[in-house]
């Protein structure tokens, strides 16, 4: 029974894993851009969430018709103004880069909100649901939908429209994809803010589970590494198979060794994945862009 | 032509290098004697060359070898551990707890080196993450060991043997030492067989193999030279400081401030580590001066911002930068 409560409690969990890491392997298989500013979109996305709450009192899930155009918009920007610089360039440039906009965000955040740990306290934050001697979290549950949901959508938009196709095509081969009339520029924007905006969805959903602080994204930036390597980078499958198992490790980690050290268990499979095979578990290895 | 005249023309280019070298020796070895009782800008001083020698170890491995390590407050922290722990428990002299900690540091580096030998592209960077997330997570909770995350004191016993002092200036010159190992060991790399080899392997590797570099042997080797003297720079730093903490030792921002200060002084050369200090440190100091009472935050988001520009638009480093202007300005040719 107690196998049982820990394997759902890792599933639900790992599902808002996935969710968050989508975003992060599909800025990686289309641009080549191993994004260290995941993490902070998920902290701004947090506050959104938090801010609209306590001063309008809209609860984070209707939250998300303000927070979705808001953090792909932000994405927009932040690749507009900063990364399109960096994309040609090695992976390197594109890590020291947003490691750079990842100080500027988190330490913009503690200049504007002080480093508190703020939570939302609606009254479905703490209710959980029983269901044959199950204790399940209603918000977990809920966010574990809502990313099943968002990841139908998304796969269905880049299996059938134009952009999808366009998007899918570009992190297939860039070079065919700009042969072929694809605006590499248009491209990336695009993908980047469908990635902030993924992440932005997380941290809606996250927003009623965990506190939120200006570096509260350092954390979910560390699981979602772990998740996409594991997954193999790039590849939007692996990614949802690797947030379920951090999830499920996570947790069945954090009862048998104790919750302090269930961060232990995941990093050294994480750094065992990276030297054993480095392409993931179930990702191929993705053609290397000349730049 | 005699001889005199050989020398006479040389010397309109030998003397002012001969007297530019001469000078910056002198003052640093003057500086911290008129510094002596301006104590907070002394010890600016003094933690900008500390960190100019971990910026400087980092140098050798991510500027000279290519490798782009986020984890080297792994060594940082090793060194920091090692000798202030000795020296708490065991009392060991901090003088051997920083050999012990290079020593450590060194082995690690080499296990590093070794499992991350045929990573590409951003995977290295990744497993230096999660190696020192790890040792931190053990600095946390191993507190039998290590007081967890309380940190480690050290008790102030001024003496040679304990690297602590009643003034700053004993202080000033052990960190200058320390700063000039990575400084010549980047000299030597400039200038030796087994500098060529490394940047060679760093630009190209498979060309480096193929005219029969051992690219594993290079490149391993720069990693054990370059986590060795950060645990230096960290016992250092734990001695000077006096109390140290697994969140900031074995943290990404040590981790990314040696990263940050190369990057700013010039990556892959040997002057860049120290002048990047001397300017973030100094930065520091100036705006705790001049943003007094405003919130906390302000200095690291300029960091921020100053790296994502050096990353995108001066890439080389202010060092090169600054060089190439000047050529240009004096009718040089633009070789960069």
């Amino acid at each position: 029974m107690i196998l049982l409560q820990l394997l759902i409690s890792g599933i639900l969990i790992g599902g808002v894993y996935a969710l968050i890491s989508l975003g992060l392997t599909l800025v990686f298989g289309v641009m080549r851009i191993v994004n260290f500013v995941h993490g902070d979109l998920l902290m701004i996305a947090m506050y959104m969430a938090y801010w609209l709450f306590t001063l309008f009192g809209i609860d984070n899930y209707t939250g998300l018709l303000v927070i979705i155009p808001a953090t792909a918009g932000l994405g927009a920007l932040i690749y507009w103004g900063v990364l399109r610089f960096a994309v040609r360039r090695s992976h390197d440039a594109s890590i020291l880069a947003t490691i750079g906009i990842s100080i500027v965000l988190q330490n913009a955040a503690l200049i504007l909100w002080s480093a508190d740990y703020r939570s939302i306290n609606n009254e479905l934050a703490t209710r959980s649901v029983e269901w044959k001697g199950l204790h399940l979290s209603a918000p977990l549950l809920i966010a574990f939908g809502v990313a099943i949901l968002v990841t139908l959508l998304l796969f269905a938009f880049l299996n059938h429209t134009y952009w999808g196709k366009a998007i899918r095509a570009a992190s297939m081969d860039r070079y065919a994809a700009i042969l072929m009339g694809v605006k590499p520029q248009q491209i990336f924007t695009l993908s980047f803010a469908i990635g902030t905006a993924l992440v932005g969805i997380a941290g809606a959903l996250l927003a009623s589970v965990y506190t939120v602080y200006p570096t509260v994204g350092a954390q979910f930036l560390l699981v979602s590494f772990v998740v996409v390597v594991l997954g193999g980078l790039g590849s939007l499958r692996g990614a949802i198979l690797g947030g379920l198992m951090v999830g499920i490790v996570e947790s069945t980690s954090a009862y048998f060794i104790g919750s302090s050290m269930k961060e232990l268990v995941y990093l050294l499979l994480f750094i065992l994945i990276l030297i054993v095979r480095p392409t993931g578990l179930f990702g191929q290895r993705l053609p290397e862009v000349d730049r | 032509m005699d001889v005199k005249q050989e020398v006479r023309k040389l010397t309109p280019t030998v003397r002012p290098r001969i007297i530019g070298y001469g000078s910056v020796a002198l003052l640093t070895v003057v500086l911290p004697f008129l510094l002596q009782s301006e104590l907070y800008y002394l010890d600016t001083l003094i933690l900008a060359l500390l960190w100019a020698s971990a910026a400087g170890a980092w140098n050798l491995a991510g500027g000279y070898g290519g490798l782009l390590s986020l984890g080297h407050a792994a060594f940082f922290g090793i060194g920091a551990y090692a000798s202030s722990l000795m020296y708490v428990k065991l009392e060991v002299s901090p003088w051997i707890g920083m050999a012990a900690g290079a020593i450590l540091a060194g082995v690690l580096g080499l296990v590093t080196g070794m499992v991350t030998l045929r990573m590409k592209g951003p995977f290295f960077a990744l497993t230096t993450i999660a190696i020192t997330e790890v040792l931190m997570i053990v600095a946390v909770n191993w507190s039998d060991l290590t007081n967890g995350s309380k940190g480690v004191n050290i008790p102030y016993h001024p003496g040679f043997s304990n690297i602590a002092f009643d003034s700053k200036i004993p202080y000033y010159f052990l960190a200058l030492a320390i700063c000039l190992i990575p400084f010549f060991i980047a000299r030597w790399l400039e200038r030796s067989r087994y500098g060529y080899e490394l940047m060679a392997v760093r630009d190209n590797e498979a060309a480096a193999q193929a005219l029969g570099i051992d690219s594993v042997r290079v490149k391993v080797g720069i990693l054990v030279i370059s986590s060795a003297i950060t645990a230096v720079a960290g016992a250092f730093y734990a001695q000077y400081i006096t109390v140290i903490e697994p969140y900031h030792e074995f943290s990404f921002a040590v981790s990314v401030q040696m990263v940050l200060i190369t990057m700013i002084g010039g990556l892959g050369t040997k002057w860049g580590p120290i002048f990047g200090s001397l300017i973030v440190t100094g930065m520091d100091t100036f705006l705790r001066d001049v943003l007094v009472g405003a919130q906390g935050g302000v200095q690291a988001l300029l960091y921020g911002l100053m790296l994502v520009l050096v990353v995108l638009f001066i890439p080389e480093g202010l060092i090169p930068w600054m060089k190439r202007r000047f050529r240009l300005k004096n009718g040089g040719v633009h070789n960069g």
